[in-house]
C-alpha cells in the first residue's frame, strides 16, 4: 500500500516552523550589511564585532556561571524533592507540599521577580544580607525557579522505575547509600540531565527576574540584547545567536550520546 | 556646656562625618543606563583621570529603573531616566538626592532653554541635569510625496493635520502614533493654541479636529511605521526621532531604495530629555557628581553624541560635534524649530482621564 504524503509533509512543516527561524538566524549572522534582515554578502564581520564588544562578552561569562551554578543547584534541591516524594507516600501535607511545588511553573515572571526583589530588600534590612544585589541573588533567583522543573523531570521518571530493582539489591545485602548510588543513581541519569540542561536553558534566557534582582555590576547577556535593542537591531546579535544555538546544540547531542552509550 | 558650645560641637562633629564620608568613598561607581548610551572610550578616560571604576549595568525600560528606585537600596549611583513622566514623578516621591551644583563646575555651559524647560519636571532643576535629548518629528518618503503633491508643506505640521494635503497623501498612507501624549499636542501646537495647555476647552478642539481627520490615516500605531516607512508602505509618519532615524537607514539600505526625509515641525514639538540623577541612597554620591561634571564636558559629550546620534545640552560641545550630525535637522533642528521645542508636564488626574477619554473617541471614531 502507498504511503500517504500527508503525515510526511506535516512532520517537515513542524519541523521547518521550529527550525526555519534558527537556519535564517544563522544565515544572517554571516551578512555583511548593517542592516539586520537585508542580505548583502557573506562576512565573517560580526562575529569579530561580537569578540571585540567586551561588554558583551562579560555578560555571556555571567549568564553561562549564573545558568551552570543555578542550574546545579536546582537540580540537587529538585531531586532530593522528587525522592522524598516518591519514597514518602504519606506524610503530612504531602498534596499541599506538591502544589506549592508546581506554582513557580505557572506563576508570571513578573510576580516571581517583584516577590523575590522584594524578599531581597527586606532580608538585606533585617539581616544585612544581600547587603548589595548581584550576581548570587540571581542565581538564588533562578534556582528557586528551575526547582520547579526539576522536580517535575526526575518524578516523572522516578514514577517509571522498577522499585523491584532496588528491593533486589536490598535483599542481596547492599546497604540503603549503595543502593542509592549504584542502583538508582544510574536509572536516573537521563532524568538528572534532561533537569541539569532544563534549568540551564530557563536560566540562560531568562531577563524578567533577572532584571528584577539583578544589582550592580551583574548585567546578564538578555539584558544587555534588550537593552541594545533601543539602537536597533545589530547583527552582532545574529552571530551571538548563531554561538549560543551551536553551545546548545553541542550539550544536547552530548547529553543524547551518553544515554546511548549507556543503553 | 552651653548651648553655643553644643551646638559648635555638633556642628565639628557634622563636619568630621562628611569630611570622614568623602574620604572613605571607595573609587567605584555604579551607573545604570541605557546600552551603548556612552561613547567607547567614555568610561575608560573616566577612570584613567579618577582613578574611579565604572560599573555600567543596562535596563531596557524606564519602567525597570522606576521598580528598582521605588523599592529603594537598588545600589546604583547615577541613573538616566526620562524626564517625564519617570524623571518627574520619582522626584515628587523623593527618590533622588539634590545634586551639589557646586561640586558641577561645568553645568554652566548648559543650554537655559533645556534647563527651562526641565523645570516642568524639577522645579528649580534640583535633582537632575540633561543628558540627552531627542524630539517627536515627521518623517516622509521623499519622491512619493513630491510626485503627489508637489508643494507639500514641509517643515510644518500640515503634513499631518491640513485637510488639503492629507486628501493628496492619502493615497500612499499617513500614520499616527497611537500616544495621546505626542498626537495631542502636536495638534495643539498645529492650532496655534498652547501645546502643553491642559484648558479642556483645547482639548475638546484638538479632538475634534482630529475626529474629523481621522478618515485620512491608515493607521495609528507606535512602532509598525518603521518599517513601514523603510519600505515605502507608507509616505508620512508621526514618530520618535530614533525611530525615524532607523526607518531611514533601512529605508537606504533596502532593495527598493527609499529616500526617507525627517523634520521637526516648526510649530513646536515635543522633546524627550533624558536626565542624570543621582538615587537618594547612592553609596558613592561624590563619585557620581565628578562622573556627571565629567560627562557635562564640552569634548566628553560631544564624543557621545557622535556616536549615539542624540542631541545633548552642552552648548560648548558644538565645535567637536561631526558635521554631518549638526546639520541633521532631526539630532539638531534648525534655531526656530529649537525655540519652540517643549517637554510635557505631568498631567493631572483629572486631565489624564478626560484625555484618555478623548482620545478612545478619537481612536474609534469612524474612517
Amino acid at each position: 500500500m502507498k504511503q500517504s504524503r500527508f503525515p510526511l509533509s506535516l512532520l517537515m512543516f513542524g519541523y521547518a516552523f521550529l527550525y526555519a527561524p534558527i537556519a535564517l538566524l544563522v544565515l544572517y549572522s554571516f551578512n555583511e550589511s548593517r542592516l539586520v534582515a537585508v542580505w548583502s554578502g557573506l562576512s565573517l564581520r560580526w562575529y569579530g564585532e561580537l569578540f571585540k564588544d567586551e561588554r558583551f562578552l562579560e555578560a555571556a561569562w555571567l549568564s553561562f556561571q549564573v545558568a551552570a551554578i543555578s542550574a546545579t543547584l536546582a537540580l540537587l534541591l529538585g531531586t532530593l524533592a522528587a525522592l522524598s516524594f516518591d519514597r514518602n507516600r504519606r506524610f503530612w501535607g504531602r498534596s499541599m507540599f506538591g502544589f506549592l511545588l508546581n506554582v513557580p511553573l505557572v506563576l508570571p515572571d513578573v510576580v516571581i521577580g517583584l516577590a523575590l526583589l522584594l524578599a531581597f530588600v527586606e532580608a538585606g534590612k533585617a539581616i544585612g544580607w544581600p547587603a548589595e544585589r548581584g550576581m548570587s541573588t540571581i542565581v538564588i533567583a533562578h534556582a528557586t525557579i528551575a526547582t520547579s522543573y526539576v522536580v517535575v523531570v526526575v518524578r516523572a521518571r522516578l514514577s517509571d522505575l522498577d522499585r523491584s530493582l532496588e528491593e533486589a539489591a536490598l535483599d542481596l545485602g547492599a546497604r540503603p547509600f549503595a543502593v542509592f548510588t549504584s542502583v538508582t543513581l544510574p536509572l536516573l541519569t537521563p532524568a538528572l540531565l534532561a533537569g541539569w540542561l532544563l534549568a540551564f536553558t530557563l536560566s540562560l534566557d531568562d531577563v524578567v527576574v533577572a532584571q528584577f534582582v539583578t544589582g550592580p555590576g551583574a548585567t546578564t547577556l538578555p539584558m544587555e540584547i534588550f537593552s541594545s535593542m533601543r539602537l536597533g537591531v545589530s547583527p552582532k546579535i545574529n552571530a551571538l545567536g548563531t554561538l549560543l544555538a551551536a553551545a546548545a546544540a553541542a550539550a544536547v547531542w552530548i547529553a543524547w550520546r551518553l544515554q546511548c552509550r549507556r543503553r | 556646656m552651653s548651648v553655643s558650645h553644643l551646638r559648635s560641637f555638633a556642628i565639628l562633629a557634622s563636619l568630621l562625618a562628611s569630611f570622614a564620608n568623602a574620604k572613605a568613598e571607595e573609587p567605584v561607581l555604579n551607573v545604570y543606563n541605557w546600552s551603548d548610551y556612552v561613547a567607547k572610550d567614555t568610561l575608560e578616560r573616566f577612570t584613567k583621570e579618577t582613578g574611579i571604576k565604572v560599573k555600567y549595568d543596562v535596563y531596557d525600560s524606564n519602567e525597570v529603573l522606576d521598580t528598582k528606585l521605588m523599592t529603594g537600596k537598588s545600589g546604583y549611583d547615577l541613573v538616566f531616566p526620562s524626564a517625564t513622566p519617570f524623571f518627574a514623578q520619582q522626584v515628587k516621591a523623593g527618590a533622588y538626592l539634590k545634586l551639589d551644583k557646586k561640586k558641577l563646575p561645568n553645568a554652566v555651559g548648559l543650554d537655559k532653554m533645556v534647563m527651562a524647560n526641565l523645570t516642568r519636571s524639577d522645579p528649580g532643576n534640583e535633582y537632575g541635569l540633561p543628558y540627552m535629548m531627542a524630539a517627536t518629528g515627521i518623517g516622509y518618503n521623499v519622491e512619493k510625496v513630491k510626485s503627489l503633491l508637489p508643494d507639500s508643506p514641509i517643515g510644518s505640521w500640515k503634513m499631518l493635520f491640513q485637510p488639503a494635503v492629507l486628501e493628496k497623501l492619502k493615497s500612499c498612507g499617513v500614520s499616527l502614533l497611537d500616544t495621546p501624549t505626542e498626537v495631542i499636542p502636536a495638534m495643539l501646537a498645529y492650532q496655534k493654541r498652547n501645546p502643553v495647555s491642559e484648558n479642556p476647552e483645547d482639548l475638546d478642539a484638538a479632538v475634534a479636529e482630529l475626529i474629523s481627520l481621522r478618515k485620512y490615516y491608515k493607521y495609528i500605531h507606535s512602532s509598525k511605521y518603521i518599517n513601514d516607512l523603510a519600505n515605502g508602505e507608507i509616505c508620512v509618519a508621526l514618530g520618535y526621532a530614533g525611530d525615524l532615524v532607523q526607518a531611514r537607514a533601512r529605508g537606504k539600505e533596502g532593495k527598493k531604495k527609499q529616500e526617507i526625509a525627517i523634520f521637526i515641525p516648526k510649530e513646536g514639538a515635543e522633546v524627550n530629555i533624558d536626565v542624570m540623577a543621582i538615587p537618594k541612597d547612592a553609596k558613592h554620591p561624590e563619585n557620581a557628581h565628578r562622573f556627571i561634571d565629567f560627562l557635562l564636558r564640552p569634548d566628553v559629550i560631544a564624543d557621545i553624541t557622535n556616536e549615539t546620534g542624540y542631541a545633548n545640552a552642552v552648548l560648548a560641545s558644538s565645535k567637536f560635534i561631526a558635521p554631518e550630525i549638526k546639520s541633521d535637522p532631526v539630532i539638531y533642528p534648525p534655531a526656530e524649530s529649537q525655540a519652540k521645542l517643549f517637554t510635557m508636564p505631568v498631567a493631572s488626574k483629572d486631565y489624564e482621564r478626560s484625555r484618555a477619554r478623548a482620545w478612545t473617541k478619537f481612536r474609534t471614531a469612524k474612517k
